[in-house]
Parts: structure tokens; C-alpha cells; sequence
């Protein structure tokens, strides 16, 4: 009946796993995500952007995200461990990326490039979407996404990149 | 050929890449041990953070969550927020009217704010011995003429030697903006040094007569307003004295154009 609704509605898992990702703590996700829908839902037709609803969404909780980091950076930030799901099968072989270590190493990141790499790894959105989320351009979300990815490889130690070579 | 970048491996690890693109990149990939091995990495990656945070996505979405029940909230809200609003615009709206057809309640009336300026402008300056006026009574014409002028009506000095007081002389005061902005405050003196003042204005907007005594922190007023002047006459004499110079004054300047009447005499 309500279309509006329903496109939001279909956005809500994702919301609650992007929140969920970036907070490391389920009810500070939760609020985030109902915050988030509450203003949306409050708001549609005044300032809804013509494109689709999940961008449009994602950019409000993102910004809901960063004012309520602004608002506590003089608290200390707890990291809920309970949160971090355990592997489901621990085998240590060559490679293998240790869960909570990545997990950790996510947590260390600069938050550009935390929202920018959960959008596409997590999120699975294309670049052009995540870069209008974001409100960069798109080489730009690259380069944050380079530079997340460097920075993952260095905190799970993994061996350094190997040399590219460019093809001709 | 077309140059694999760093990008162009990121991209296609992550799926983004358009069909021909990625058959290039998987060609490269195919040649290039290394390439593959930096792709297997980026998608071992981003598998590490599906997996870590994937599940999150397929829990029970809780009530609270769900934007049916979030819109609802919001219209009961909104309603509630309305009513409030019409409440209160309808107690503002109320205030506005009982205040407004109350007003001549609280705003005192002319004649008290110029009885109390008269009465204090009199406490000041009879207290001065030799400051009491601006201009003397030895140049009594100038003084009428000047303060006539700056009141923006005739006003000429009435002559109390029948009760016993000789003019002191006057000065000009400040006075209430909405009121003229000006006032004139004359001095006189009888023989035992006892002073009375007489504090005019130009007339007030409504222009009415009006007659009023008063006892105001310890000295007598007599007010009076017409449609020329409004004048008040302050002192501390006995009230058959005060009773008889009032009389005088408002007799005077009631009358009009005294300096060409003959001068009042008792």
C-alpha cells in the first residue's frame, strides 16, 4: 500500500549489518538504524533526493553515525567483544585471515575508509552507488578503498603485496 | 593491450568490473601469478568481513525497526504535536485578548506618570539654593518666551504675589517622549523661603480636560490638563495655602494668554 514503506522496509537488514559493522555494538546499531529510519520516515518528500531509497538511507546513517562519533570523541570508546563473531573453522593455514585480528584491524582503520570499504565489501554496492552515499567522487573511494586494503594487509600480516607488473 | 592497474585488480576482485573489462583482467591474472595471488588476497578480505559482519543482516529485525510501526509512531506523534500547538495558540491567542482589552488596567494613566515627574523634578530642585532655576525671574520675558518655545505653546509666568510668592524663575526639563518630550518647571518662593513649582507640558494626544489631586511621597499635587497644557502644581504648604495657590495658577493659565490679561490678582 505504502511503496515508501516497503522500498525502506527491504532496507532494513542491510541498515542494521552496515550499523552493526561500523558500531561493533548491537544496541548502538539498533538506535542508529532507528534514528535513521525515524528521520527518513519523518522526512520523506521534504528532502528526499529523487534517486534510490537505500542511498539515501545509507548517507543518513552514516551522518547520524558521524555526529554521534562527534559528540562522544571526549568518551572513551568501548569495543563490544562479544561482537566479534569466532571463526567458524579455526585452521590456521598459509593465508588464512584470522577473523578477530581482521576484525581488530577494521576497527583501526580511519572512519573514510571503514565506511568506504563496508559499503563495497560488505554491502556488495557498486562503486558509483557507494561514491554518491559517501558524496565523493569516485576515484576518490577507490583510493580510500587502496588505501583500507593496504592497510588490512599490513595489520593481519599478511606478506607484503606482491610487485606488479604492467602488461602491455 | 589495455593497461592492468592496481584499480583495475581491486575492481575486479570486488565484482565491479563490466564483462570485457573483466575478461581482459582475467587473461592478465591467468599470465601473472603474482596479479592472482594480490586479487585471491582482496577477496579473502572482504570474505574475512562478509563473514564477520554478514550475519547481522539475517537476524529478526526487531520491532522498533520496523517502519510501518516507526510511521505510526510518527503520526501519533505529529498529532500530538498538533494539538499542542493548536493549544497553545489558542492560550497565546486568549492572553493576547485579555491583555490587550485589559490594557487600560495596567498602563497608568497620564496624569500619574506626569504627577510623579512634576513631584520629583520639584524634590530636586527646591532643594537647590543656588541652582534652583536655569533662567532667574530678573529676566522673567525671555524666560517665558524661551520655554513657550520649546513647549510649542504660549505660556506665560503666573504672578502668585497675592498669595505671597514671587517667581523664582524656571528651567526645562526632560519628560516623557510619548508626552511632549519637554517639560517646564517654574519656581516661587514666599517670604519664609518655602517653595512651590509648577510643571507644564504641552497638552497631552487626547487633548481632555482633567482634574486630579494627589499626595505624592509627601508632597501635595494639583493636576490639571486641558486642551493646551497639562500643569501640575507641587508643594508642601498647609492645605489651605496649597488649596489657594493651585487655585491661582489654574485660574492664570486656564485663561490663556496672561501675559496680555492684566495681571491675577487674588
Amino acid at each position: 500500500m505504502d511503496s515508501f514503506l516497503d522500498q525502506v522496509e527491504a532496507c532494513v537488514p542491510a541498515l542494521r549489518r552496515y550499523a552493526r559493522a561500523l558500531t561493533r555494538n548491537l544496541d548502538l546499531a539498533d538506535d542508529l538504524v532507528q534514528d535513521c529510519l525515524e528521520r527518513a520516515i519523518s522526512r520523506r518528500g521534504l528532502f528526499r533526493p529523487s534517486g534510490p531509497v537505500r542511498a539515501w538511507l545509507f548517507t543518513i546513517l552514516l551522518n547520524l553515525h558521524r555526529n554521534g562519533l562527534r559528540a562522544a570523541r571526549h568518551q572513551a570508546s568501548t569495543v563490544d567483544l562479544d561482537s566479534i563473531a569466532e571463526p567458524a573453522t579455526p585452521a590456521p593455514q598459509p593465508g588464512h585471515l584470522a577473523l578477530a585480528e581482521m576484525a581488530r584491524a577494521i576497527d583501526a582503520l580511519p572512519l573514510e575508509q571503514k565506511e568506504a570499504l563496508l559499503l563495497v565489501a560488505l554491502e556488495g554496492l557498486p562503486y558509483a552507488e557507494a561514491a554518491a552515499i559517501l558524496k565523493i567522487p569516485q576515484g576518490t573511494l577507490m583510493s580510500r578503498l587502496g588505501r583500507a586494503r593496504a592497510a588490512l594487509r599490513l595489520a593481519t600480516g599478511t606478506p607484503a603485496e606482491p610487485h606488479l607488473r604492467t602488461v602491455k | 593491450m589495455t593497461e592492468i592497474t592496481r584499480d583495475m585488480l581491486m575492481a575486479y576482485a570486488d565484482g565491479q568490473l563490466e564483462a570485457d573489462q573483466r575478461l581482459l583482467v582475467e587473461a592478465h591474472l591467468a599470465a601473472n601469478p603474482e596479479a592472482a595471488a594480490e586479487v585471491a588476497l582482496l577477496q579473502r578480505q572482504s570474505d574475512a568481513i562478509r563473514t564477520l559482519f554478514a550475519p547481522a543482516g539475517a537476524e529478526p529485525v526487531p520491532t522498533r525497526l520496523r517502519p510501518t510501526r516507526i510511521a505510526a509512531d510518527l503520526r501519533r506523534q505529529q498529532r500530538r504535536q498538533w494539538g499542542w500547538a493548536a493549544a497553545a495558540v489558542m492560550l497565546l491567542s486568549l492572553g493576547l485578548g485579555i491583555g490587550f482589552a485589559a490594557r487600560p488596567l495596567f498602563d497608568p494613566p497620564a496624569s500619574a506618570t506626569l504627577i510623579a515627574d512634576a513631584v520629583n523634578a520639584h524634590t530636586v530642585y527646591v532643594a537647590e539654593s543656588r541652582h534652583a532655576v536655569e533662567v532667574g525671574s530678573a529676566d522673567s520675558e525671555h524666560l517665558s518666551t524661551w520655554l513657550s518655545n520649546r513647549l510649542d505653546t504660549h505660556l506665560g509666568m503666573p504672578d502668585l504675589a497675592g498669595e505671597g510668592f514671587a517667581l523664582v524663575g524656571g528651567r526645562l526639563l526632560p519628560g516623557e517622549p510619548d508626552k511632549g518630550g519637554r517639560a517646564a518647571q517654574l519656581m516661587y518662593e514666599d517670604a519664609d523661603k518655602q517653595r512651590i513649582t509648577v510643571y507644564v507640558t504641552a497638552a497631552l494626544p487626547d487633548a481632555r480636560p482633567a482634574y486630579q489631586l494627589a499626595n505624592y511621597q509627601g508632597a501635595e499635587a494639583f493636576y490639571w490638563a486641558n486642551a493646551r497644557i497639562t500643569c501640575t502644581v507641587v508643594g508642601t504648604l498647609a492645605p489651605e495655602r496649597m488649596q489657594a495657590v493651585s487655585r491661582a495658577v489654574y485660574t492664570q493659565l486656564s485663561e490663556g494668554d496672561v501675559t496680555a490679561a492684566p495681571p491675577y490678582r487674588g
